[in-house]
């Protein structure tokens, strides 16, 4: 896996991890102002930051993969569990 | 419903093969007090909560798992 991509994916999934724990928090805390302005920054990074890596190195869910190819992208690897951190 | 994201929640590193800790592991995962046991016993106790934050928080602490 090339540099940049490895980057974009780590920047992904610490948006990703800080969005799982905003989530948890407002369960228990669904009034707290702080933790619904960070929610929805952080939401909107990472949905731009998997948009991008989508369009360059293919989807991360199946519904990711980009409209008009002439190949189902879902299957190329690298899988998760195939990549050195 | 599962939805599958080709990435990891939190990046592993693999410095080698190590039997002992992989027991540990394999029991911490699978184990009938691990998380898969733990995530799908949230997902059906929040079924009969009463109020609906905790229904919220079993369906997400169940999903995170």
């Amino acid at each position: 896996m090339d540099p940049n991509q490895q980057a974009l994916l780590l920047e992904i999934m610490e948006l990703e991890f800080t969005a799982i724990d905003l989530n948890l928090f407002l369960d228990t805390h669904p009034d707290e102002k702080r933790a619904l302005v960070l929610f929805d920054q952080i939401n909107q990074e990472l949905t731009m930051a998997v948009e991008r890596y989508e369009q360059m190195y293919g989807p991360l869910t199946a519904s990711g993969q980009v409209p008009g190819r002439d190949h189902w992208d879902w299957v190329e690897g690298p899988w998760p569990w195939e990549q050195t951190f | 419903m599962w939805i599958y994201e080709r990435k990891l929640e939190y990046p592993v590193r693999v410095s080698g093969p190590n039997p002992k800790l992989a027991k540990v592991i394999i029991t911490q995962y699978g184990g009938p007090d691990g998380e898969l046991a733990a995530s799908l016993r949230y997902l059906t106790q929040r079924y009969s909560m009463p109020t609906s934050q905790a229904k919220g928080l079993l369906t997400d602490i169940g999903t995170e798992e």
